[in-house]
């Protein structure tokens, strides 16, 4: 069955005739062609698939684009504007933290949830908010050396 | 070929980021999936149901006719390909009859997931329902699904046409154990019945899966001439480009694979998976074609896991701790087609000790699941697990310190290898003599709420060299551009800039690196065995070399001198006769650019071995309620030759040690009796997350490979190989007993413990 929604996406509203059986991860991959976010397993297992829905850290595998109106919805496309490296993104390129690459879109929004909500987290707390997304290259070491120096960069007002 | 350069090294060895980075962390990388093409449509595979079945009929009318279905094929649109066809990789080549089979199964199933027929169709959800719409008449038979089953002497047969390789005389009845692989010098069975100390173990372990987090994916495209072109994630464009060849009789000329972006492969991606049937959907169908395999199709029969194996071993010593001899049997669980052989395997296990006495059998054994496929050092972690036990039993009877023990028996440079050539310089020696010295080894064990343990393992990995290509096009400005052959899966485009930047003393920005598709650039084998970026160093020094000869040729005449009386440094040739004549690589370029390219050309084929060795001190708690182990602290040694880039080296260690940690403790393919695999999800299958484990230490030890370039040795693969022997050993230490089942999961602990 088709229905037409409206969405707002990295603050860009959109009209769509979408599938009720599409997920949110479908509407934007294969919809509006923000393929930044990936598919992994579809089960929400791995953490590929992260965006931010409302702010939360959220498997986009497990929405369902009918649940996208009224939400403020971000990407890996709509963290780095104007070409400009979010603090985490520049700190992941920095410390190593992207090999694959796989899993560092969902890394990097995961990242961005913890900081918005808690400027200054511990290692332990960094290792939290990954828990959710698994890497398979890094051993995770460099990811939370990243993550928690962007934390001290944008507690220096770094941009 | 004289080098150009001197002095100390400016870009290779220090930490600097990817090349790549930005476009990782932006979400603007290309893998296949994210491909969208014109007119594009999407194949699904349809699968085995049954672990063992004769295919009496596929009947595909009725999928055919559902409307938006655009093609369907089975094996009956492929050429059959003979027993034994090979296309070349390394010293090996791999069989295409087998590759076929692993791509869409002829006459027989072997097992549950082997791919049987496919659809390509306007969208996923007619495709899906057109799999349910093919209807395949299967008469099952009975399956083996572990190794003592098919080792049974009245086990059903996989294949009529196996008989035991290795055996005198040959067999007259086929066979599930497909080789018998030997490797003895001495008498190990005299030696171990004679000597002062013995121990000995035999162990399981379970499948394994390599957990690449892209599935794999690929997009076929046929033009109006017939040339088809592959988009795919894979370890080697050649390589797939000459398994589709084959499974389509299509000749090389007429076919081009792009390798993308790789999310993970870890040996996973070597065989293609896949492309050749995307590409048959297309030329049948004539529109572009996608397939982008399910989580749960990667898990159950997507790409083969590496394998299962039950290891027996039995060492002894004299009083002194000097090893007498060593007698193991190794059987290795190939799945459901011959696999890739015991002999690495048995040579990893024993290549470390300086032993008078040997006694290795392995056998490689057909089971009807998946067929296996190489993971990270292949076998290697399966090897350690078994005799690393063993030796820290042996240890321990003898009261002997376990790093002593090492350091008493090790393999030196000039050594006998278990083959019983010499080895080329090793630094085994001077790991063990770091490991000594750090304090992971000389801090006592901090006390805890549970039993606590340390442990000592040693991984070996042979590695090997084959064939790297790749070619440098200086631009109008005169810049750098490298077009290699490797697919790029370990940071290899950002290592070979430092290369390229260091051998013409120019900045890492200067150099624009990309892997070429395979009509682009020389034949180049795939990104395996760690070997790629020590024989794309070698090769790009091959072709630095050649297009700075081409750039002094030119400078000569350009400042009207002999080539040999131009000093070259930094992207400028300067007369050593006349002051001040001198011209740069930009200048040189707009002066000349009319005059033709400057392609600087290089190959490796024959590089010397860059073994791999490395140490691993772990300490665990085991939770004596639960069962469950936790590493608490975990370092890692590794002598890498040259680090050509420290962070991309310790990203290759720690990654590798924990995919070691994730099968050690938590990753085991549960098959049931009928086949099927049990946990074909990443809920189920659970691979290690942040929580799961510690920071790990990494120390880079360096010793230059001899006549190799900047000295290089593999990296990627050894750190995997020592982490469960590692963590078995240090939970034998913490609670008395020797895990003999791996994965180490709770349950399994707290069934030793109360055996």
């Amino acid at each position: 069955m088709k229905t037409l929604i409206t969405c707002t996406v990295n603050g860009a509203e959109h009209t769509l005739l979408i599938d009720t059986r599409d997920t949110l991860l479908d509407l934007l991959r294969e919809r509006l062609g923000l393929t930044g976010c990936k598919e992994g397993c579809g089960n929400g297992n791995c953490g590929t698939c992260t965006v931010l829905v409302d702010g939360a850290a959220t498997n986009a595998c497990l929405m369902l684009a009918l649940e996208a109106p009224g939400r403020d919805i971000v990407t890996i496309e709509g963290v780095s504007l104007q070409g400009k490296l979010h603090p985490i993104q520049r700190a992941l390129v920095e410390h190593g933290g992207t090999q694959c690459g796989f899993c560092t879109p969902g890394i990097v929004l995961s990242a961005k949830a913890l900081l918005d909500n808690n400027p200054s987290p511990t290692t332990a707390d960094v290792r939290h908010a990954i828990a959710g997304n698994i890497c398979r290259c890094t051993g995770y070491d460099k990811i939370v050396d990243a993550i928690v120096g962007a934390a001290a960069t944008l507690q220096a007002g770094g941009r | 070929m004289q080098s150009e350069k001197s002095g100390p090294l400016q870009v290779v060895g220090r930490r600097l980021p990817r090349v790549d980075a930005k476009e990782r962390v932006t979400g603007g990388a290309v893998y296949p999936a994210d491909l969208k093409l014109p007119g594009m449509v999407h194949a699904k595979l349809l699968r085995s149901p049954h672990a063992h079945a004769r295919i009496r009929a596929i009947e595909t009318t009725r999928a055919e006719a559902l409307p938006g279905v655009l093609a369907v094929v089975t094996a009956a649109d492929f050429p059959e390909l003979p027993i034994g066809a090979s296309v070349p990789m390394g010293e090996t080549g791999y069989d295409m009859w087998m590759v076929a089979q692993v791509n869409m199964a002829r006459g027989k199933v072997l097992w549950i997931g082997q791919p049987v027929a496919a659809v390509a169709a306007l969208d996923l959800h007619i495709a899906e329902a057109a799999l349910g719409l093919i209807e395949v008449d299967y008469e099952t038979l009975p399956a083996v699904i572990d190794l003592a089953a098919a080792m049974a002497p009245d086990a059903p047969v996989l294949h009529e046409h196996v008989f035991t390789k290795g055996v005198e005389p040959r067999p007259r009845t086929p066979s599930n154990i497909c080789s018998r692989t030997v490797i003895a010098r001495g008498d190990a069975t005299a030696a171990l019945a004679t000597a002062p100390a013995t121990a000995g173990i035999s162990v399981a372990i379970d499948t394994a899966h390599q957990g690449y987090l892209e599935p794999q994916a690929t997009v076929a495209e046929v033009d109006a001439n017939g040339f088809v072109t592959v988009w795919t994630s894979t370890q080697g464009q050649f390589t797939a480009e000459l398994m589709i060849g084959r499974m389509l009789g299509l000749p090389l000329s007429r076919l081009k694979v792009c390798p993308l972006e790789v999310g993970g492969a870890f040996g996973g991606k070597i065989i293609i998976h896949g492309e050749a049937v995307a590409a048959r959907l297309a030329q049948k169908c004539g529109r572009p074609v996608k397939m982008v395999l399910t989580r749960e199709e990667v898990l159950q029969g997507g790409s083969g896991p590496p394998s299962a194996a039950r290891i027996d071993i039995a060492v002894g010593a004299d009083k002194d701790g000097r090893l007498a001899a060593i007698k193991a049997s190794y059987h290795l669980d190939a799945g459901g087609l011959p696999g890739l052989g015991p002999s690495l395997v048995m040579q990893a296990s024993a290549a470390l000790y300086q032993c008078p006495n040997l006694d290795l059998q392995g056998f490689d054994v057909v089971t009807n699941k998946p067929r296996t496929e190489a993971y990270r050092a292949p076998g290697g972690i399966q090897a350690a697990f078994a005799m690393e036990q063993a030796m820290d039993a042996l240890c321990q009877r003898l009261g002997m310190d376990a790093l002593e023990f090492r350091k008493r028996n090790s393999s030196v440079t000039g050594g006998l290898m278990p083959i019983g050539t010499p080895f080329p310089s090793i630094g085994l020696t001077t790991i063990l003599d770091r490991v000594g010295a750090h304090s992971c080894w000389t801090d006592a064990l901090p006390q805890g709420r549970y039993p606590r343990g340390r442990g000592l393992a040693v991984g070996y990995w042979r590695g090997t060299s084959m064939t790297s290509a790749g070619h440098i096009t200086i631009a109008g400005d005169g810049r750098p551009m490298v077009t290699m052959g490797a697919v790029d899966i370990s940071g290899v485009r950002s290592t070979m800039a430092q290369v390229v930047a260091e051998e013409f003393g120019l900045p890492l920005d200067d150099i624009h690196v990309q892997t070429g598709d395979s009509k682009s650039v020389g034949y180049t084998d795939p990104a395996a065995g760690s070997r790629v970026a020590r024989t794309s160093t070698a090769a790009l020094v091959e072709a630095s070399r050649d297009a700075l000869a081409q750039l002094r040729a030119r400078a000569a005449e350009k400042l009207q001198c002999l080539p040999d009386q131009l000093d070259y440094a930094h992207g400028a040739f300067r007369s050593r006769q006349r002051s001040g004549a001198a011209i740069s690589l930009p200048e040189l370029m707009q002066a000349t650019l009319t005059d033709g390219a400057v392609v600087g050309r290089g190959v490796s084929t024959k590089l010397p071995l860059g073994v791999e060795i490395g140490a691993h001190v772990c300490d665990v708690e085991v939770d004596t309620d639960t069962g469950l182990v936790t590493v608490l602290r975990y370092t890692a040694f590794q002598d890498v030759g040259r680090a050509l880039n420290p962070i991309a080296v310790e990203g290759q260690m720690s990654g590798s040690v924990v995919q070691g940690i994730g099968w050690a403790l938590m990753e085991g393919f549960d098959y049931g009796p009928d086949g099927r695999l049990r946990n074909a999800s990443l809920l189920d299958y659970r691979m290690p997350t942040a929580l799961d484990v510690p920071p790990i230490e990494c120390v880079i030890i360096e010793t230059p490979v001899p006549g190799v370039a900047y000295g290089v040795r593999g990296v990627g693969e050894v750190p995997i190989v020592p982490p469960a022997a590692a963590i078995a050993n240090a939970i034998a230490r913490a609670i008395g007993v020797r895990m003999r089942h791996m994965p180490m999961t709770p349950e399994r602990v707290l069934r030793a413990l109360n055996a």
